[in-house]
């Protein structure tokens, strides 16, 4: 039998045979690897999943026209040279005067569905309008015309006046819609009359005009305004802006949160160090007497260390294992729970967390191997 | 030459003589009993001896070396060669099984021999439990493993301290064969005890009392055969 | 006697002692510090979206209905207003505590010298008040304007400038009129006209940047509209709504008895925007849906997040005291045998063991209890610039924790002691 087998045989039968013992130091070394391979993946999952919840309030770029409007076809080439997973929503907007119940109100033409998407913190009474035909009230509106849900308004324009019926007396067009919703947000929009893209066109009689378009992006404030200045200086019809008070006040923020989950992890990592090393440190001093009886057949100051460390180190190791798997998990509840999304498996963490709680298991232990070593063997089997 | 010699020797605490100019020799083949009360030095006496402790003064030759100056790592060195250690509470490895504690004097000594562990086991009678966890074993089955332990790297001396301390009769009769069989096969024992029935079979039994030699006994009757009985 | 055993332990196995008071101490000092973040959590993240403005607006009543109306039909102002000298009672409500800033605006046309029109808008900058409470408050658009860049010259100091005719002006406006830091430029109220001193240029990133911002007072001299206020935007730290708040907020007295007094007496957006009517004449507050809601979503995160972080290094902490209780009181057995062969009972056995380690533990529960608001403050300075408030509800959770990890790590020490049996542990079994 080769020595190293003999090596193996020792430090395998010690994990094996000391079971409860070693459960109890393999349970504490693998909480601690739980913590850390958890707190890491949850740290760098924050700014994503954060950033996510920051997006509910609503864009943070808006294309505005660098010359009187555009149209879809320039919103199309302004989005593709973002990332399509960062876009959250991209709502056209475009504004006319009409009148309801001959008084005139702003209307804005847009995408319902992305409209949701780009504001989020839209409170609606009744429901968002799911197709042509229905329309969305602003709250203080709404009072005024007494209109609510379920009636049907009629909105009238007058088209602009075109040369060519000088004789005649101008017709306004008008539509028949009915409210689905009414809104509020305790902002302007409470004023205004929300109705698809192709109603507003079809009472207009022009269409493919767009006054503005919100963008909802998930992206740091760097990237975002990198994606700013490429699509205003490569589309020529877009002049795309910064909502400043949205993204400045999300760095700030975010920042803060990252820096706040990491303080915290590198805190209960430092305390969870200390406890795998006071537990690695008892589980040693434990064994004192053995390591005496070693000493006394004949081992070496260099050979008891090696196998207390190769014990540890395998123990730091199976923690560590384990520790990544339930820190996996772990991080993942948290992402479902919180965020209700799934977390992104970063394969580096594991690596890293075994050979952390491996180090930490491995220093832990030789410390007070090494005061072990010290003593006097005669004493220790006298049976103190 | 003597296998074992101590020359002159001391060993102080502050004020207490715990060796006080101890002379002894012990020849290969013997087989040697160290007898008397509590703190009559006889463990300082055997710490000397198994290399695990250095006197003050004087000289301790083992086979015409002075082992007394070495450093403790050359002292461990020595024990591993030529000392095998028979302890009053066993102290076997919990977690190693019988077969594995002897072979963990292999491993330190040389290199682990199963087979060799097996025969060694055999002679002490318990080939058959060497699958077996010391606490599954009897008091005196892991005094013997502990035996077979000590045996395994073939030292020039086995120093037994209080083996039967621990033991019931009939196990105590079963190491002292032991020893007996040992020591027809040429086996140095040296055996410290405090039981004058353990002590009476050796071939001489030296007398400690406060740190001193205080008589010396031969037995006339030693043959050399078993007849320990009870 | 047995406070004899007792102290003859702590102090001759003082190191075996002290490391069981240090594990205790560091689990009890995480327990501690994450507690009082989780607890602080809230107002301080709170704190910091404050970045986002303002969460409540208050307009004059007849206004908020029609102001937007009249604005299109004749570009003018409504003529509903709010009263100037009310502004300090806003701080006086049931929930001042949970105001943090809050700012006029009062809007007046101005002409400038080259024809156009723009809008002079007068509000705080950073106003300083000093409250019946004896507490100091700077409120004003400085802070509930973060986000504005000032891209030539500084943020206007009502302190400083006193009563001079000045102003700061839009980025957009002031390329428009090429106006920098320490200009003057002439403009035209509906009362009167007169010089302003350029103080800083701000990029918005909006439509404030064709805006002049000066203080109240000057605004209503320019229109004509002394002790008038146009809107007020409040900073308040709020809970996130729950159905109760929602149901509030649509009518107050649809609400049971104590349902209402618990919704009063909530920091909901909805009852802080009734109770700030109840003081303004007139006045009709809403919360600012795209703040406040936002808001609600990422406290509430913020603080799912920190707690469930708690809990697991409550879990760790416990384990690891729990551990280490455990190996050291198994580590006594030839102690206790010995104590159980001359005779001691079960129970006097374990009480001795009890005592010694809940002592241990109250020793470096305490430390660590302090250790652990060490580390909070020093997250709060680190991440928020400010020291976390210390809940007293920390102490007691804490001590339970300690007290009950601790216990929980004796039981099976103990019931492994009350097994032994004296002969095998004093013969080295």
């Amino acid at each position: 039998m080769k020595k190293r087998q003999m090596y193996f045989r020792m430090i395998t039968a010690s994990l094996i045979r000391r079971r409860s013992r070693m459960l109890v130091a393999l349970l504490s070394i693998a909480i601690g690897a739980t913590i850390l391979s958890g707190l890491v993946t949850i740290y760098y999952d924050v700014p994503r999943q954060m950033g996510a919840q920051f997006r509910n309030y609503g864009a943070n770029m808006i294309f505005t026209p660098s010359d009187g409007s555009f149209t879809q076809a320039d919103i199309e080439d302004g989005r593709s040279y973002i990332e399509s997973a960062d876009i959250v929503g991209v709502t056209p907007y475009r504004y006319e005067s009409v009148r309801i119940h001959e008084l005139p109100v702003m209307a804005a033409g847009t995408d319902l569905t992305q409209a949701k998407l780009t504001s989020p913190y839209w409170s609606v009474e009744g429901e968002y309008p799911s197709g042509t035909g229905s329309l969305l009230l602003g709250a203080s509106l709404s009072e005024q015309f007494r209109l609510f849900v379920g009636d049907t308004v009629t909105v009238s324009y007058t088209p602009e006046f075109d040369g060519r019926s000088e004789d005649e007396t101008i017709l306004d067009n008008t539509i028949d819609l009915t409210v689905a919703g009414v809104l509020e947000t305790g902002g302007p929009e409470e004023d205004y009359v929300y109705l698809q893209l192709s109603d507003l066109e079809q009472l207009t009689g022009k269409s493919g005009e767009i006054d503005l378009a919100e963008l909802s992006i998930s992206a740091n404030s760097d990237k975002l305004r990198s994606y700013a200045e490429k699509i205003s200086s490569s589309v020529q019809a877009l002049d795309a802006r910064l909502v400043k008070r949205v993204t400045e006040s999300e760095t700030t923020v975010l920042t803060k949160l990252q820096a706040l989950v990491l303080l915290v992890t590198v805190v209960v990592l430092a305390l969870t160090m200390i406890c795998v090393a006071t537990t690695m440190t008892a589980v040693v001093t434990e064994r004192r007497r053995e390591i005496g009886l070693r000493k006394a057949i004949g081992a070496s100051n260099g050979g008891i260390i090696k196998e207390f460390m190769g014990e540890g180190m395998l123990l730091g190791g199976l923690g560590g294992i384990i520790g990544s798997v339930l820190g996996f998990i772990f991080a993942q509840q948290v992402s479902v729970h919180v965020f209700s999304s799934s977390i992104t498996f970063m394969p580096l963490i594991v690596p890293v967390t075994i050979l952390v709680s491996v180090a930490v298991t491995g220093v832990s232990c030789l410390l007070p191997i090494r005061s072990a070593t010290q003593i006097d063997p005669a004493l220790v089997l006298k049976g103190e | 030459m003597s296998l074992l010699e101590l020359k002159n020797i001391y060993k102080i605490y502050g004020d207490l003589h715990a060796l006080d100019d101890v002379n002894l020799k012990v020849e290969k083949g013997e087989w040697l009993s160290i007898m008397g009360p509590s703190g009559s030095g006889k463990s300082t006496m055997m710490n000397i001896i198994g290399c695990m402790d250095k006197p003050s003064k004087g000289e301790v030759l083992l086979d015409g070396v002075d082992i007394s100056k070495e450093s403790s790592k050359n002292l461990t060195t020595i024990r591993r060669d030529k000392i095998g250690l028979i302890f009053q509470q066993f102290h076997l490895v919990g977690y190693l099984t019988a077969i594995e504690n002897v072979m963990l004097a292999q491993y330190y000594h040389s290199v682990p021999d199963e087979k060799e562990a097996l025969e060694a086991l055999d002679r002490v009678g318990l080939a058959d439990r060497a699958k077996h966890l010391p606490s599954q074993l009897s008091g005196g089955e892991q005094q013997r493993v502990c035996v077979a332990r000590a045996l395994i790297n073939y030292p020039e001396i086995i120093l037994a301290d209080e083996p039967t301390g621990n033991l019931d009769d009939a196990n105590e009769k079963i190491v002292v064969d032991l020893f007996h069989k040992l020591h027809n096969e040429g086996t140095t024992l040296i055996v410290v005890t405090h039981d004058p029935e353990v002590a009476e079979v050796a071939q001489r039994t030296v007398f400690l009392r406060n740190g001193k030699l205080h008589k010396e006994t031969i037995n006339e009757n030693f043959t050399g055969e078993i007849k320990f009985d009870k | 006697m047995f406070f004899r055993m007792i102290f003859g332990t702590l102090v001759r196995q003082w190191k075996k002692m002290l490391m069981i008071a240090f594990t205790i101490a560091l689990g009890s000092s995480l327990a501690t510090a994450m507690l009082s973040v989780m607890l602080d959590v809230g107002d301080k993240v709170n704190q910091e979206l404050k970045t986002y403005g303002a969460n409540i607006t208050v307009m004059p009543k007849e206004s908020s209905v029609l102001s937007s109306l009249y604005e299109v039909e004749d570009g003018g102002t409504s003529g509903a207003y709010l009263r100037e000298d009310e502004l300090g009672k806003i701080k006086t409500i049931f929930w001042a505590f949970n105001i943090v800033d809050y700012a006029p605006f009062i809007n007046a046309k101005v002409t400038l010298d080259d024809g156009s029109e723009t809008s002079a808008v007068g509000t705080w900058f950073n106003h300083h008040m000093e409250l019946p409470t004896g507490e100091m408050l700077d409120a004003g658009v400085t802070s509930m304007r973060s986000w504005w860049e000032v891209t030539d010259g500084k943020w206007l100091d009502e302190q400083i400038t006193g009563s001079r005719n000045v102003a700061m002006v839009g980025t957009a406006l002031a390329q428009r009129l090429g106006l920098k830091s320490g200009d003057t430029f002439h403009v035209a109220g509906a009362a009167s006209d007169m010089q302003l001193e350029v103080i800083g240029i701000f990029d918005a990133g909006g439509e404030e940047d064709d805006r002049i911002f000066m203080p109240v007072d000057t605004a209503q001299t320019l229109g004509g509209l002394d002790g008038k206020i146009d809107s007020i935007e409040v900073s308040a730290i709020t809970t996130p709504e729950n159905e109760l708040a929602i149901k509030a907020a649509k009518d107050p007295k649809s609400l049971t008895i104590s349902q209402y007094e618990t919704w009063y007496c909530t920091a909901y957006a909805s009852s802080i925007c009734y109770q700030i009517q109840e003081v303004i004449t007139d006045s009709v507050a809403a919360p600012v849906r795209q703040v406040a809601d936002s808001e609600g979503a990422i406290l509430e995160k913020t603080e799912l997040l920190m707690m469930l972080i708690t809990i697991l290094s409550l879990i760790g902490a416990a384990l690891g005291i729990c551990n280490l209780v455990t190996a050291s009181v198994m580590e006594r057995s030839a102690e206790m045998g010995l104590m159980k062969a001359i005779g001691a009972q079960n129970a006097s056995v374990s009480g001795l063991v009890l005592t010694e380690i809940l002592l241990t533990a109250a020793v470096g529960g305490s430390v660590g209890f302090f250790a652990g608001w060490g580390f909070a403050q020093i997250i709060g300075q680190t991440v928020f610039g400010s020291a976390i408030t210390m809940r007293p509800v920390v102490i007691p959770i804490v001590a339970v924790l300690v007290l009950l990890v601790t216990l929980a790590g004796c039981i099976p020490a103990i019931r492994m002691l009350l097994r032994l049996r004296p002969a095998e542990v004093l013969h080295g079994k």
